[in-house]
């Protein structure tokens, strides 16, 4: 599946998108985490911090690690704060 | 005069500049603890020095500025004021809130609100010296931006006055002029009108009377706590990138509104975002006065930073004289951005009326075949002509709703606005929580005064087909607001909080000694909310104005076919959310 990077989530890991596996929420934040120790302050355990929020196809907001992803998914890392 | 709560001084300043009279008023000590202040308390002060009922540029109609009981605290953000009247745009109540040292000197004058009324014989500086008031012909002014006044007025009296004034704008009475301060500006609604209808081109203030805490070792230890608290990541967002993030994450959601709302996605975003202009200018950060933030990113108009100290760039000014008009040119954005804050001018409703001017040019309806989508020099020459209301400027001064009643052939079905305020850069079709917030605000299309994205941007709706489940979260996100901005502290920090309501009592009562409580301050949010709305009921509201215009109404948003609002939708989202007020 794609991932896209957003806002603070892209400073921190440094490139817009990249192509990983998963089958849930939680098992992709896991990968990134590992891959991208300066996600720390977005992604800790497994869960995105309650500052983040993820987005699956520019559609449905999601945060629970269980939720199940498909190769077909493009998940989006942003920040939950929009304000302007 | 008994003694007032700590935090406050118990009394407004109401100024007559037609005569240079002043008189102070007590506030009872239980208004203050019904309204607190800012927004809340300005609501009410509003409507006791209203009971005419003026026209907004009438002489009589007040133009308030409103302190509270936390500015000049440790507090960080806490350094802000509001300012209140009946706004040249929309007929109905005006809050808008700025930051900085003015808050602090205003409230040093040993008042918590500076009411005032009447003209001035000519061009005038109101200077309020520690309480004592006298009013300073500044003809030599006339014409001149709002950091060139602030300047200039703070060379005549001194630096440590602290300078509120307005640019070419205020004194041509444009419907949407702000009052700046320290670059900051009281933006939204047109109060820089408003002070230019009493003939005043800045209000200089310094003090000595500072307030006293009532638990103040306790504060401090809360204070340096909430300080620490808002270096992390709820925060990090507008320290690193500033709000100007946004941009690229509202294009990808389709959400990023384009060419007067005709599009939520824009090819260009890419070139003016804050990720791409920071790679060829240079950048600085600063913050208000008592923050620990710095949300605000300067950025250079050239390659680098020089004299000029160049342009503070918020998302709101990116999207309305970038994207929403089709422009694509990042070093033309920034000096749009540059011009209307030298005018003093609003940049969402300048770039909402100059983007409808623009359809309306295509459609060949406006005469002005300059004034095209994607022209940065169209946008430039369109923010001139509107400070100086020239031209076809005159007419964009008035803003959309006015401008589309001149052009005529239904042209208000597209007006981005919701009574008389051009809408914030959130679209509506595909937010449509956010719809609902824009349709009942009390001064129109806010994004200040309800935070219902927030909710849009959640697990708890689809936010392309909210339900009357999205009104209760509407409305929490309004209180919200009421009383950030009653208290005052930044929206900013709201993240950071994980009770907001026990910590604001938390904090309201170790500055004044009462025993507040979260149960409190949300009926005092809620009586907050009623109180704007019962201007607005005295100044003609009626249910039908709590709408938004037809372009966003049985029309499906060009770039997301699932982004529908149905009039009759948004009709049942509206009538349960005065149901759940009482209305």
């Amino acid at each position: 599946m794609r991932v896209e990077f957003l806002g603070i989530p892209r400073e921190r890991a440094g490139i817009a998108e990249l192509e990983l596996d998963a089958n849930t929420l939680g098992e992709l934040l896991t990968t990134l985490e590992r891959r991208f120790p300066a996600l720390g302050d977005v992604v800790v355990a497994g869960c995105l911090r309650s500052s983040f929020v993820a987005n699956l196809n520019g559609d449905r907001f999601v945060t629970d690690p269980k939720t199940r992803l498909s190769s077909r998914d493009c998940v989006l890392i942003l920040s939950a704060d929009a304000g302007g | 005069m008994p003694s007032p709560p700590f935090g406050y001084h118990g009394c407004y300043l109401r100024i007559d500049v037609s005569n240079g009279s002043v008189a102070r008023v007590p506030i009872a000590d239980a208004v203050l603890r019904q309204f607190l202040g800012g927004s809340g308390l300005g609501a009410w002060l509003l409507i006791e020095e209203s009971q005419s009922r003026p026209d907004a540029l009438a002489p009589e109609a007040p133009l308030i500025f409103v302190f509270s009981p936390l500015v000049g605290s440790p507090l960080t953000t806490s350094a802000k004021f509001a300012v209140i009247s009946k706004s040249p745009l929309t007929d109905r109540i005006n809050d808008s809130l700025a930051s900085s040292g003015f808050a602090i000197a205003g409230k040093r004058c040993g008042c918590d609100a500076i009411v005032i009324l009447g003209r001035a014989a000519s061009l005038s500086t109101l200077v309020i010296d520690d309480g004592r008031v006298r009013i300073e012909a500044v003809e030599d002014l006339r014409g001149a931006s709002c950091p060139a006044t602030e300047a200039a007025v703070k060379a005549r009296l001194g630096t440590d006055y602290q300078v509120a004034a307005i640019g070419p704008a205020g004194e041509r009475a444009v419907r949407y002029a702000t009052i700046s301060h320290d670059g900051r500006h009281a933006g939204r609604g047109g109060s820089g009108a408003v002070l230019g209808s009493k003939n005043l081109k800045a209000v200089a203030v310094r003090g000595t009377q500072r307030g006293e805490w009532a638990q103040p070792r306790a504060l401090a230890d809360y204070s340096k706590a909430l300080s620490k608290r808002s270096f992390g990541p709820a925060t990090a967002k507008y320290r690193e990138l500033g709000t100007a993030a946004n941009l690229l994450t509202f294009n990808r959601l389709g959400v990023l509104p384009t060419r007067n709302f005709q599009s939520g996605t824009f090819e260009e975003a890419p070139a003016i975002s804050p990720e791409e202009i920071r790679q060829t200018r240079s950048r600085t950060r600063a913050s208000c006065v008592a923050c620990t933030i710095g949300c605000e990113h300067i950025y250079s108009l050239g390659a680098v930073l020089d004299e000029d100290k160049g342009v503070r760039l918020e998302y709101e000014s990116l999207f309305a004289l970038g994207s929403l008009c089709g422009v694509g040119d990042a070093g033309a954005v920034l000096r749009a951005v540059r011009l209307c804050d030298d005018l003093g001018v609003d940049t969402i409703s300048a770039g909402g009326t100059i983007a409808f001017a623009m359809e309306c040019v295509e459609r060949g309806w406006l005469d002005q075949p300059w004034l095209t989508f994607g022209s940065g020099d169209a946008v430039l020459r369109a923010i001139e002509l509107i400070g100086g209301r020239e031209g076809v400027g005159d007419l964009l001064a008035e803003g959309s709703r006015r401008a589309a009643a001149v052009i005529g052939h239904n042209s208000i079905q597209f007006a981005p606005q919701v009574k008389g305020l051009e809408i914030p850069g959130y679209e509506p079709r595909a937010l449509q929580t956010m719809a609902l917030g824009f349709a009942v605000g009390a001064r129109g299309a806010d994004h200040n005064r309800s935070g219902a994205y927030e909710v849009d941007f959640s697990e708890k709706v689809d936010r392309r087909n909210v339900t009357v489940d999205a009104v209760r979260y509407a409305i929490e996100t309004e209180d919200k607001a009421a009383l950030m901005d009653s208290l005052i502290v930044c929206k900013f920090l709201r993240g950071v909080f994980e009770d907001f309501y026990s910590e604001a009592a938390e904090m309201l009562s170790l500055v004044t000694g009462w025993d507040a409580t979260g149960d409190e301050l949300r009926e005092t949010a809620r009586r907050i909310v009623h109180m704007k709305r019962q201007f607005n009921l005295q100044s003609g509201w009626t249910p039908e104005e709590d709408t938004l215009p037809d372009r966003f109404l049985d029309q499906a948003l060009p770039n997301d076919p699932a982004a529908t609002l149905s009039r009759e939708q948004l009709g049942t989202l509206v009538t349960e959310y005065h149901r759940q007020r009482g209305w």
